[in-house]
């Protein structure tokens, strides 16, 4: 099994606690970048290439690259607000091994020039965010946090911040006016949060995941870092396997590690007796995969061609018993309830097309109703304030078009 | 500046203009209900989404800056499919109640409908229940069913009154506008609020279900309840003459002007419009019993002219008090301050206004006085009038409006005026005032005459007419003009006074501070 990166401490016991976690080589990172100049870190991180691992896919380094400098206070949001359907890879590291995120959030700080960050967890996960609070304590207490860290000069305070259970809140600009105290509605882009982000300040936001794996690109450098994985997107990802599988969990592995694999051998292949159908492949906004089309490399360019995404590397397995009107069912409902009702294609488009697909289980559909969810999809794609729409649309689309013959059975 | 292209019409400007208001400036519109100047883009509402080559998705013309030579298409196959889809999203949840809706006939969904839409419905589900006449503020009912989620209330209120009485509840299709805790919206400026709702969501108790939009005439105005001046629409129903129906004001809305008022007016000018009609004098009334006729203009001022040439040849020009006012226009304090004060050399000229009242830190002023400025710069001192001035010795009293009576108590006016022998009033209005002069002539409101006011701010700012004064009411200007003809020094130099632009032209040539202005 290929080398882990960010789940090698997993199954340590007390990991989670600041002397368990140094005696295993804990805050070298740290303790190494706070000797780089900002600039040679940035640097580092470009070549690196770390693709963000929420689901955009936008290289950090370059995201970081884009933060101005100008005489301004300038925040690091963490991404915390795991709430795509499907994907529960963040929980994990933040429970688990809280203190490397808090190694990447120092290094992406110092590297960028930040003294205040915030997590941004998402409300459910209380227990979670006790075990962070209690982590970052740790590093306060051991100098890692507050001022002048490890006597660089470096100042840096955290913070934990609950959401409320809006899934929209985990939209990048929606959780800035969450954290701002305001409703969690997106905001428009431009201006992005780079350069006017949170309280009007030049602000990055990043994945737990992503800033992750920033210490041991650090301690190992850009090649080792792209040595795994592929050149254009090194690393690896965390997959979150859900459905119908002998074993669901999480499995670190390469990006660019075949769907087909990622099933069948490392979560155990499928419930006994059960057939695979379809999957989908990262996160419940990715567009689905047939049973015929999973012998594909798990990375985000292979996924675009093959018109879905890799999102959040959320892998949710579809059997055979499972009847994807209920899929369908279950997908319209949950982006009709997470519409923040900003804008009207999302508002408006999601209610009907749930209402729609309500009316079809209750087996009161009509083809024509096949035909109007298409058309109402498609105008919600790509015409909306935020990424909420395509993200609505595009999983709806695609249960249409390829399921379209078993939906019309169920009429 | 920039160049670039909007449905291939080359268009040169400025850079940092959004691509709607550069397509404005060339004559095309572009659908928009979340948009307004007043307010930085919002992006809600999607209808605005336009091509821009290059580019993979449709973009907002609302948001979206200008790049030098960038092809905009507002009418592509695309961006009309588009709209359609947005009108689609919008209709399905409105409600179709636009023959009981006070917006119909200008509002921005049916005029979309009617120019991108004509589809008919696809919605076969059931619409969402939602409150249909809930009162949010002192004149104002919402109705949620209506409601397009553009928020331009909610953000009326945080940005420009800043006092956000308003704000949107719950989440997705369940969004809603409403109130917190049932504290209403309770401020000068609440009214903006039905005029800026792009449908008819937020309608206004003292208009509603009065008439409709298209039964009435518009016309422009300036607002003279205060001293700001801001510039207004008055929309009115001109009645049936046929009938006997006389003409009636509806409603009062804000006119867009940067330099005074932006894009609102206060409550207070906003609903203060009963004086226009209500208790209007349209009648010459004779106190006098010596008169058993009923005169004419013509008669009244050849009376007038009389009574002046009497005490003017008796050298006793002293004996003849004027009571002015600032809703008077500089053209007409122009002839008087001509006729009384250069060719008369009268001396005891005072004003009467409304007194001072509270002010907010916007646009309402505490002053009342609508042209206080072109008063002072036309040469005027402003003594207020009182009692004693009044009557000394006084033959002959030239009042002007009936904002003495606010002045001085009923008791005392009676008493001054008892001891002057002729006393002629011009008012507007039926007043109790009035049975106290011998002669009272019926004069034209501010949207009823031409002239021009100079605001708080020095500012001068012309208006026009927009109906007809009621019954024998004349400007006050054209009976000034008349006057000076027949008793001014120069009646010649009267006679070119033909309008009020005449005047205000010859203004300009005497008084430094309009020719400044200019």
């Amino acid at each position: 099994m290929a080398e882990k990166v960010l789940t090698q401490h997993f199954g340590l016991k007390n990991v989670y606690q600041i002397d368990e976690y140094i005696k295993q080589g804990g805050y070298e990172a740290v303790k190494k970048a706070l000797k780089l100049k900002p600039e040679e870190i940035l640097e580092e991180m470009k070549k690196a290439n770390l693709r963000g691992r929420g689901g955009a896919g936008f290289p950090a380094g370059v995201k970081w690259g884009f933060v101005p400098k100008v005489d301004k206070p300038k925040y690091l949001c963490v991404n915390a607000d795991e709430g795509e359907p499907g994907t529960f890879k963040d929980r994990y590291i933040m429970s688990h091994n809280p203190h490397m995120l808090l190694e990447g959030i120092i290094i992406t700080s110092y590297c960028v020039g930040i003294h205040s960050a915030y997590i941004y967890i998402r409300g459910e996960y209380e227990a979670v965010a006790l075990r962070l609070e209690e982590a970052i304590s740790e590093a306060y207490d051991k100098g890692y946090l507050g001022k002048n860290i490890l006597n660089s000069g470096f100042d840096l305070d955290v913070s934990v911040h609950r959401g409320a259970g809006a899934y929209i809140c985990g939209e990048e600009t929606a959780l800035l006016e969450s954290l701002e105290g305001k409703r969690g509605n997106p905001r428009l882009k431009p201006p992005f949060p780079a350069s006017v982000g949170l309280f009007q300040c030049p602000t990055v936001i990043n994945n737990v995941e992503t800033l992750s794996n920033i210490p041991q690109i650090i301690l190992n450098g850009a090649d080792w870092f792209t040595g795994k994985g592929l050149p254009k997107d090194g690393g690896t990802r965390i997959f979150g396997v859900s459905g119908m599988v002998e074993k669901p969990g999480i499995y670190e592995l390469p990006i660019g590690t075949n769907l087909k694999d990622i099933i069948n051998k490392h979560a155990g292949g499928m419930k006994q007796g059960k057939k695979l159908k379809a999957v989908i492949p990262g996160g419940m906004s990715a567009p689905v995969l047939k049973a015929d089309e999973i012998d594909i490399p798990m990375d985000f360019d292979s996924l675009v061609n093959a018109e879905s995404m890799l999102g959040s590397a959320a892998i949710i397995v579809i059997d055979t018993g499972t009847s994807m009107l209920d899929v369908l069912k279950a997908v319209t409902k949950f982006y009709s309830h997470e519409s923040c009702g900003l804008c009207t294609p999302c508002r408006i488009g999601t209610s009907w097309i749930n209402k729609i697909v309500k009316r079809m289980a209750e087996g009161k559909g009509s083809k024509k109703d096949i035909d109007d969810i298409v058309r109402l999809a498609s105008n919600i794609l790509g015409k909306t304030l935020c990424p909420l729409g395509d993200a609505a649309a595009m999983p709806i689309l695609s249960i249409a078009k390829k399921f379209r013959k078993e939906l019309e059975s169920r009429l | 500046m920039v160049k670039i292209h909007i449905d291939k019409k080359p268009i040169d400007v400025e850079e940092g203009t959004t691509v709607l208001k550069a397509a404005e400036t060339a004559g095309i519109s572009i659908p928009h209900l979340c948009y307004h100047d007043a307010f930085p883009p919002e992006g809600s509402c999607r209808m605005c989404l336009v091509e821009i080559e290059g580019l993979p998705k449709l973009e907002l013309a609302c948001s979206t800056q200008v790049r030098d030579g960038m092809k905009v298409f507002t009418k592509s196959e695309k961006v009309v499919e588009a709209r359609k889809g947005v009108l689609e999203f919008l209709l399905a949840e409105h409600p179709l109640d636009c023959p009981i809706c006070d917006k119909a006939g200008d509002c921005k969904l049916q005029d979309y409908y009617d120019e991108y839409g004509l589809f008919e419905s696809q919605f076969r589900e059931s619409k969402e229940k939602r409150e249909k006449k809930d009162k949010i503020g002192k004149s104002l009912i919402h109705d949620e069913e209506r409601c397009i989620l553009c928020r331009r209330c909610v953000r009326f209120l945080r940005e420009i009154t800043e006092t956000q009485e308003l704000g949107v509840f719950e989440r997705g299709i369940h969004s809603r506008v409403n109130i917190y805790d049932l504290t209403p919206v309770d401020n000068n400026y609440s009214g903006n609020l039905a005029q800026i709702c792009p449908v008819g969501a937020i309608t206004d108790e003292d208009f509603r279900f009065k008439t409709r939009s298209w039964f009435l005439k518009k016309g422009e105005s300036i607002c003279p309840l205060c001293s700001r001046g801001c510039s207004i629409t008055i929309e009115y129903h001109p009645g049936f003459s046929h009938f006997g129906v006389p003409s009636r004001v509806y409603r009062i809305q804000s006119r867009e002007n940067q330099e005074v008022n932006g894009f609102w007016i206060c409550d207070m000018g906003r609903y203060g419009y009963s004086y226009l009609s209500e208790n209007r004098l349209d009648k010459i009334v004779i106190n006098n019993k010596e008169w058993n006729i009923q005169p004419t203009w013509e008669d009244v001022s050849y009376f007038i002219n009389q009574q002046l040439k009497k005490l003017d040849e008796g050298k006793k020009t002293s004996q003849t008090v004027l009571i002015l006012n600032t809703w008077l226009s500089n053209e007409e304090l122009f002839l008087i301050h001509k006729i009384f004060k250069n060719d008369q050399n009268l001396e005891r000229i005072f004003f009467a206004d409304r007194p001072q009242a509270e002010k907010d830190d916007f646009l309402l002023t505490a002053e009342r006085t609508p042209n206080k400025k072109g008063a002072l710069e036309m040469g005027f001192d402003m003594k207020p009038a009182n009692p004693g001035a009044l009557s000394d010795k006084t033959d002959l009293l030239l009042a002007f409006g009936s904002f003495l009576a606010e002045q001085i108590s009923a008791a005392d006016l009676k008493k001054a005026l008892e001891k002057i022998e002729t006393k002629v009033l011009f008012t507007s209005h039926e007043n109790e005032l009035n049975s106290l002069f011998d002669i009272v002539l019926p004069t034209a409101l501010i949207p009823e005459k031409g002239g021009s006011l100079t605001n708080i701010d020095g500012k001068i700012q012309k208006f026009s007419p927009v109906f007809e004064p009621p019954g024998d009411s004349l400007p006050e200007w054209m009976m000034l003009a008349d006057l000076g003809r027949k008793f001014g020094i120069n009646s010649s130099f009267y006679g070119e006074f033909k309008t009020p632009e005449t005047i205000a032209k010859e203004i300009e040539n005497e008084v430094p501070f309009f020719r400044e202005q200019k």
